[in-house]
Formats: structure tokens, C-alpha cells, sequence
């Protein structure tokens, strides 16, 4: 796809057609770009223990099974008659309020897999779970939809699979200025300034020689681009703090990047889960509250759509470390302005009839999520993308 | 035999050669040449480091001290990582360069991860041990693998409640690909594969109770089948020799297939599934050696790395961070994605990586700085958080070992440099840039080849 098509395509899904970029920067808002939708993945890395996430506070079979890490009823921050949040969660809880939360349970995929890598694997490459795919989701939707490597950057320094496509891939950084530095070593830009685009074979060697180029002036690009950026919230002073601090002085910046990856590492609670997963709870719900507020202020939240996962849920009952082992079916946050649903999408499966595992049994495919996303936000045919179709969700 | 063949050749079924193994070999003819390389990988030199400290571990202690248990993980966790160390290091000098070559193809075939050090070894050597034997005792010896059976859950596979896992995998990944079975030969197949265990020393039990002794349908065969008769009969499948041959064709000649190639290859592999037979033929082939086949391929992450270090000897003073640069790459040996492997060729490639295989051999030989012109300038790497900032003298700990090179190219003359160390002619445009540099010495020249896209390729 032609660099034209892609700002054409996005900014007809945005509704937007007639206002190209640069002159939207002139009407009053810093930087960032009206109307040029974008999708933020936040993955939270080792397993997430959902039912102590958001708890099911009036559950007989949640408080039997867990009889020293059940959250206590009266501690928490109750979103219905059945479910409520954890209480370190305070600040997810009002962007619940604002109406800028949808929470879909029981998500998961049919025979799940309980291994780390292998589950991580399936939700990155969205493949089915005996099917090993070597191309993430939004890596073939760059394919099909990108134009440069930087319309896909993961706040990191590696690139996960996630963002790897199959002709093209995105772009990892935690610091533009240090990507931007190491490609303008001076001996690579003497072999950039020897060799132009249209000299290049499309042969292996080529494709090494257009990679270089195209990486130089990405991390210029983005470099250049995020100078600008501000953030205005204050954030915690640890790794995904500031993962999430960049990614919003990245997006306030207008830069020309449909999708955002980041994770937050350390969900694997086997042992003394009390003392780490609500840590992690409130580290996570801070920053996530910081970044919404900065991309309000900046003015770009309205065009931000957010989802947050985690690999696999954690079993029903607890084992005798106080922790929880790894699971099946989890929830799924959906965080934005414009949500066509808030609230809670569906109901806790039933812990009545889990499976054979004793783990909470998948209801909605998280395919369908990526679906819905690819179709209704970023407005692009998702099956060809997915390889297969999946049920649409009315969320957004 | 020319000496660019020569060297296609060693890049291809070994890890490239040294000046002094090129001018030893140069003169002689392909016969003596693809004769000698078989002759020196005849023996089999077992990879083993020392694992004398988990002597005491046994298994009763394991399974009832919890503590016991996490420790014995976290040392095997560190030690795999040694181990990791020690078959680059077996690679960068490879007594037996051949088969070297075919354990690290195999292990990115039969793929298998696993956190227990002993089994971890245990495997590889397994791997090394039929890289050039029968493939039907390959695949027999791999099943009954314990970081395997552990890996794709066999061990679970009992007569009551069978486990597809191994058996899915064993005919879509590692002898027949996709489309050539049906759901039903897997049921079979895994039926016939219960009853595999092994004890805590990693030996293979056969569990005969939990074996089930019925009746199997599997592809077309009727009968009270073992495991091992399951591998029988999918050898005797022609899909199976050709699957081989694809995936040897695509690795060590070219990743475009040419059906004419495959075909006489399959013929020669079907007649005995002599693994040594099939990769002479390959070798002794004149296509192999056809203009098109010669560096056009992009190196892996651990053949760029042993690349440098045959040219160059680094020692490095923290194991951890050998096995950081493979990550960083996206090859770290011993870890792979999945069961599928790593995919290789263009998919080794993207900003983050290619900047990085660029720059990699600076950060290690010469800090972070490629010359250009007749002053170094000295700029910020990319990898700025592994350099202690004392002194900032080194962004990794390692000792090159500079000597020995010089001793190496001695006799060659800085302008010859060029052809001992790459595989592909330089383009025009690269060449004006290179002669527009002064070349002050070999050492300075060595690090500007070794940064040049045209060093990805062999």
C-alpha cells in the first residue's frame, strides 16, 4: 500500500477525509493529530489473576476455593451486584465511572494452552491453538496498512511478535533519542548516502540495504516528531511509569502511528500472591488513570482506543503457596471515550461448571475482539488480517 | 576446487573458514575437499559441562522439599545458560565442523525447550549424535527424549487419557508436514505412543500398563502398534523423505525451492534415510554451487556471531551477556519461540535487529565505534545500559583477541581482506565508499567489512 492510500484509508475510517493532518494541528490542540485513530495494547505479562482483579464478591464457590487470597467483601470497590473491583484499582474505577471502561469476561480461545510463551504466542499471532504462526496480529496489519516502520511502535527495547508481520514490522524503542543516535552512526549514514532506493535489488541483500534506509529515517522520524511531546500527569517512578509517560509524549506529539504496545511484566503469582499482585494492581491502575488524563489533555484520547490482556487467567482455587496456577479464560479491559458499551460487557462465566482443569471456561473468543477493533476502530477488513472471521462484538 | 566455492561451501555446511584452513584446502579438488569435511565429522565429540554440583539432587529429596526443588531450578536456570555458552564456544571451533552445522539445523527441527540442564544437555547430544545418521532412529531416539517428553507433554500420554500433542506435532513438524494425515492418525498414532516415560536420571521408561496394547488405524496400516512402529510406517510414506528435503534444500542451498533439486534429492534419501548420503549428494551437486546460491543467504543471529568469532577470538568475561546478544537478535539458542522454530531468512530482519547485527561487531571489538575517515567518532550506542559508567571503556566485557587475528591475515594483503570475509561481491557503490576511507590498518578495516549489510549475507 501507497503512503497516500494509508493516510487516505485512515482518515476515511475517522470520518475525517477532508482534513489532512497538518492543517488540524493549527485548530488549538498541541500537536496531536484530530481524527487519526489509534490503538493502544497494554499486555500484562505472566498471567493476570482476574477473579482477584475484578472479584465476584457475593460467589460462594470463589470465597471456598481461595480460603487465605479471597479479597474480603468489604473491601472493595463494587461495580454491580455481583462484581467489584480490587480495591487498589481506585483509579481504573473512576475512569469506570466516566463511562470510559467496558470489561469483557471469560475471554479465552477453545483449547487453551497453559504454557507462557505458547499462550503469548496465540494472542500475539491471534492463531488458533494448534496453528504456529511466525507473523503477530498488528505485524500483518502493518503489512496491509503501513507505509513505514513507525506506524507500529512498542515502548520496549525488543519487538515482540505481536508487531511482526510477515513483509514488514514495527518499531521498538524506549528512547527515541538513543534510537535516533545509533542509527545516525556515522559510518551507517556514509552507506545510507551511497546507496538510494532505487538502485536496490529485491533481492536479500537489497532488502537488508532498504531496511537500513527506512530504519534511519524512522528513528529521525520519530526522534524529531516526539520532541515535541509533552506529558502533563505524573506517573510512577518505575519501568512501565515511564513506558506509559513515553507512550503519551509520543501520541501528543501527533506522531503517525496507528498502533501503541507496551507491557507490564510480573502477573506469574505461584506463591504469596497477596503480596504482589495488588502492588502491580495499583502501579497499573495509577499509570493507566496518569496516561488517559494526558492524552485528554493533549487531546487525543477522543481518537485513542485502549486494550488491556494478559496471556491466561489463573486457576479457581488457590494452591497451598497462597498463590494461583495458571489458568484458562480471563477478563479484558477496553478503555475509551467513545465506547458504544461500558460497563461490564458480559457476566462471570458460571464457577459452577468449570473445565476439567478447574479453570474458567472461554466465552468469547478474544478473536473477536481483535475483529471488532480492526473493523469498527481502525476501520479495515479484519478477516484478512485474522485469516478467518470471527463474531463481531458491539463494544465500540 | 575455486576457492569462492570452497568457501560457499564451508559457510554453508560449517561456519565459515578461517584464512589458513582456505589455503590449505585451496588446489585440491571437490571430492577431496567434501571427502575431507565428512571424514572429520565422523566421530562424535559429546558437549558436556560440568554438572558435578547437582550430584546430590535426587529424587525423592525433589519431590518432597519444595525448597530443595526451586533451588535445584534457579542453578539449572544459570547453568543453562553456561551450556548455552559452550556450544557457541563448540562452534566457533568445531572439531568436527559438520556435524556441528547439522546438530544446530536439527535443533531448530526437532524444536524442544526445556528448564532441566541435564535433559537440556542430554537432548543436544542427542542431536549431535544421528545430525548425520538414520532418520528413523533419529526420530525413535527423540521421542524417548526426556526434555521432549516433557516438552510436548508424551509423558501425560497414557492408555486412559491420551495426549495428541507429540503425536500432531511428530507428523506436522517433524516428518511430514501438514495435509499428509488425518485428525483420525493422530488419535491413532498418539494411542500407539502411550506408555513413554522416564525416570529421574532422564533414562526412558516404558511404562507397560499404561501403554495402550490395542488394535491402531494409522495411514492406511492396521495393527497392535508401538511408537516405534508408528515412525517405521511414516518413513515408509515418500512425503516424508521430501518434507526432509525442502526443509535441508531451503536451509542449506536456497530458500527458493527448485523442484528438480528436491527431487533428486528425495531419491536419493528414500532408499535409506541416510542423512550423511543425502548431504554428500548436496554437496557434490553442481547446483550447489550455482552463482545464485552463493551469498544469498541471510545469516542467522548465531551464524553472524560465530562468523565474527572466528575472525576475531572474544572471550567474554559475562556468559550472561553472550546469551543477551542472541535475545537481543532474536536467536537465543536453547530458548526457542515455539515448537515451530525459528522461521529465519528475511524474518531475522527488522529496524531493531538490523541496526543491531550492524552494530554488534563494534560494541565488541572496538567499543561502539566504526572508523570513517581517519578519526573514529565517538557517539552514544545503542546499548548504552550494559556499559558501565566508570570510564565507559566497554559496553560489554569482553576480550578480543586481536593477536590471533593478526597472526591470520598476516600474509594477506589489507586489499585481499575483502574476499576472505565476505560472501557477495561488493556493489559499486559500496566499494567507492570503502575506497573513499583510508584503510589504516587490518584491524580498523576488518570492523568496516564486518558493519556492512554485505557481512549479513553467506
Amino acid at each position: 500500500m501507497k503512503r497516500r492510500d494509508f493516510v487516505k484509508q485512515t482518515s476515511l475510517a475517522s470520518g475525517l477525509f477532508f482534513v489532512p493532518s497538518f492543517i488540524q494541528a493549527f485548530d488549538g490542540i498541541v500537536g496531536a493529530a484530530k481524527g487519526y485513530r489509534r490503538l493502544v495494547i497494554i499486555q500484562l505479562s505472566g498471567g493476570n489473576d482476574g477473579l482477584n482483579t475484578i472479584i465476584p464478591y457475593r460467589n460462594d464457590i470463589y470465597y471456598r476455593n481461595r480460603p487465605k487470597i479471597a479479597i474480603q467483601r468489604n473491601t472493595q470497590l463494587r461495580i454491580d451486584g455481583e462484581l467489584a473491583m480490587h480495591q487498589n484499582l481506585t483509579p481504573l474505577k473512576r475512569l469506570y465511572d466516566n463511562g470510559y471502561v467496558c470489561i469483557l469476561n471469560n475471554v479465552g480461545y477453545p483449547n487453551p494452552d497453559r504454557s507462557h510463551f505458547r499462550s503469548m504466542d496465540i494472542w500475539q499471532t491471534a492463531s488458533h491453538s494448534h496453528e504456529y504462526l511466525s507473523s503477530g496480529w498488528l505485524g500483518r496489519y502493518l503489512d496491509r496498512h503501513g507505509d513505514e516502520p513507525y506506524n507500529g511502535i512498542e515502548i520496549s527495547d525488543k519487538l515482540s511478535l505481536a508487531l511482526t508481520g510477515d513483509k514488514s514490522s514495527g518499531i521498538a524503542t524506549n528512547n527515541a533519542g538513543r534510537l535516533y543516535r545509533t542509527a545516525q552512526d556515522p559510518y551507517l549514514k556514509l552507506l545510507i548516502k551511497h546507496h538510494r532506493d532505487e538502485h536496490l535489488s529485491e533481492h536479500n541483500l537489497g532488502y537488508l540495504y532498504k531496511t537500513l534506509i527506512q530504519a534511519e529515517s524512522s528513528a529521525e522520524y520519530i526522534y524529531e516528531t516526539t520532541r515535541k511531546g509533552r506529558s502533563y500527569q505524573r506517573y510512577t517512578n518505575d519501568s512501565f511509569g515511564k513506558q506509559l509517560k513515553t507512550m503519551a509524549e509520543f501520541i501528543n506529539s501527533g506522531i503517525q502511528t496507528k498502533v501503541f504496545y507496551t507491557s507490564h511484566e510480573g502477573y506469574d503469582t505461584h506463591a504469596g500472591q497477596l503480596k504482589t499482585q495488588p502492588r502491580l494492581l495499583n502501579v497499573f491502575s495509577k499509570n493507566l488513570e496518569a496516561f488517559v488524563n494526558d492524552l485528554q489533555k493533549g487531546g487525543s484520547f477522543d481518537d485513542t482506543l485502549i486494550m488491556v490482556f494478559s496471556e491466561f487467567g489463573r486457576r479457581v482455587r488457590q494452591n497451598a503457596a497462597n498463590g494461583t496456577d495458571h489458568g484458562a479464560a480471563n477478563n479484558v479491559f477496553i478503555v475509551g471515550k467513545n465506547l458504544k458499551k461500558n460497563g461490564i460487557y458480559n457476566g462471570l462465566d458460571d464457577l459452577r461448571r468449570l473445565d476439567a482443569n478447574g479453570d474458567i471456561r472461554y466465552e468469547i473468543d478474544f478473536r473477536s475482539i481483535y475483529s471488532t477493533i480492526l473493523r469498527n476502530w481502525l476501520g479495515v477488513q479484519d478477516d484478512l488480517i485474522l485469516n478467518d472471521q470471527f463474531e463481531y462484538l458491539d463494544f465500540i | 576446487m575455486e576457492r569462492r566455492h570452497i568457501q560457499h561451501l564451508y559457510w554453508r555446511a560449517g561456519f565459515g573458514l578461517r584464512p589458513e584452513e582456505l589455503n590449505r584446502l585451496s588446489g585440491l579438488s571437490r571430492d577431496q575437499i567434501v571427502g575431507d569435511l565428512f571424514e572429520s565429522s565422523r566421530s562424535v565429540y559429546p558437549l558436556r559441562i560440568d554438572l558435578s554440583e547437582f550430584n546430590g539432587f535426587r529424587a525423592d529429596m525433589a519431590m518432597t522439599n519444595k525448597k530443595e526443588l526451586r533451588e535445584f531450578i534457579e542453578r539449572s536456570r544459570v547453568r543453562i545458560k553456561d551450556f548455552n555458552y559452550a556450544w557457541v564456544n563448540r562452534m566457533v571451533n568445531p572439531k568436527a565442523a559438520l556435524r556441528e552445522r547439522m546438530t544446530l539445523f536439527w535443533a531448530n527441527h526437532f524444536v524442544c525447550r526445556d528448564s532441566h540442564i541435564g535433559f537440556v544437555q542430554q537432548y543436544n547430544n542427542t542431536l549431535r549424535k544421528h545430525a548425520l545418521g538414520h532418520f528413523g532412529d533419529f526420530v525413535k531416539a527423540i521421542s524417548k527424549q526426556p526434555a521432549m517428553l516433557k516438552y510436548l507433554n508424551n509423558k501425560h500420554n497414557i492408555k486412559k487419557s491420551p495426549n495428541e500433542n507429540f503425536a500432531r506435532e511428530l507428523m506436522e513438524l517433524f516428518t511430514l508436514g501438514p495435509g499428509h494425515y488425518t485428525e483420525r492418525d493422530i488419535k491413532e498414532s498418539a494411542r500407539a505412543l502411550t506408555g513413554y516415560f522416564h525416570d529421574f536420571k532422564g533414562r526412558f521408561v516404558f511404562r507397560y500398563r499404561q501403554h495402550d496394547m490395542g488394535v491402531k488405524r494409522f495411514l492406511g496400516y492396521r495393527g497392535r502398534f508401538t511408537g516405534d512402529d508408528v515412525v517405521n510406517i511414516i518413513l515408509a510414506k515418500r512425503q516424508c523423505a521430501r518434507f526432509i528435503c525442502e526443509k535441508i534444500y531451503a536451509y542449506f542451498v536456497n530458500e527458493t525451492l527448485v523442484q528438480d533439486h528436491i527431487d533428486q534429492m528425495v531419491e536419493v534419501f528414500y532408499r535409506n534415510y541416510k542423512i550423511d548420503k543425502l548431504m554428500r549428494f548436496v554437496f557434490q551437486s553442481d547446483w550447489f554451487y550455482d552463482e545464485k546460491n552463493i551469498g544469498s543467504k541471510i545469516k542467522s543471529p548465531v551464524e553472524l556471531i560465530v562468523g565474527i568469532r572466528r575472525t576475531v577470538p572474544i572471550e567474554f568475561r559475562k556468559i550472561n551477556e553472550s546469551v543477551v546478544i542472541q535475545r537481543y537478535m532474536g536467536q537465543p539458542l536453547l530458548y526457542p519461540p515455539n515448537v515451530a522454530g525459528w522461521k529465519g531468512g528475511r524474518n531475522w530482519i527488522n529496524t531493531n535487529t538490523l541496526l543491531l547485527r550492524l552494530k554488534t561487531p563494534s560494541i565488541l571489538l572496538s567499543n561502539g565505534i566504526i572508523s570513517i575517515k581517519e578519526q573514529g567518532q565517538f557517539f552514544d550506542p545503542m546499548f548504552d545500559r550494559f556499559r558501565p559508567d566508570l570510564g565507559g571503556k566497554k559496553i560489554f566485557d569482553v576480550v578480543p583477541d586481536w593477536d590471533s587475528f593478526e597472526s591470520e591475515f598476516k600474509g594477506i594483503d589489507i586489499e585481499e581482506m575483502t574476499t576472505y570475509m565476505l560472501q557477495t561481491s561488493l556493489s559499486e557503490e559500496t566499494s567507492n565508499m570503502l575506497n573513499d576511507l583510508s584503510k589504516l590498518n587490518k584491524k580498523t578495516f576488518c570492523v568496516q567489512l564486518m558493519s556492512l549489510p554485505e557481512y549479513q549475507m553467506c
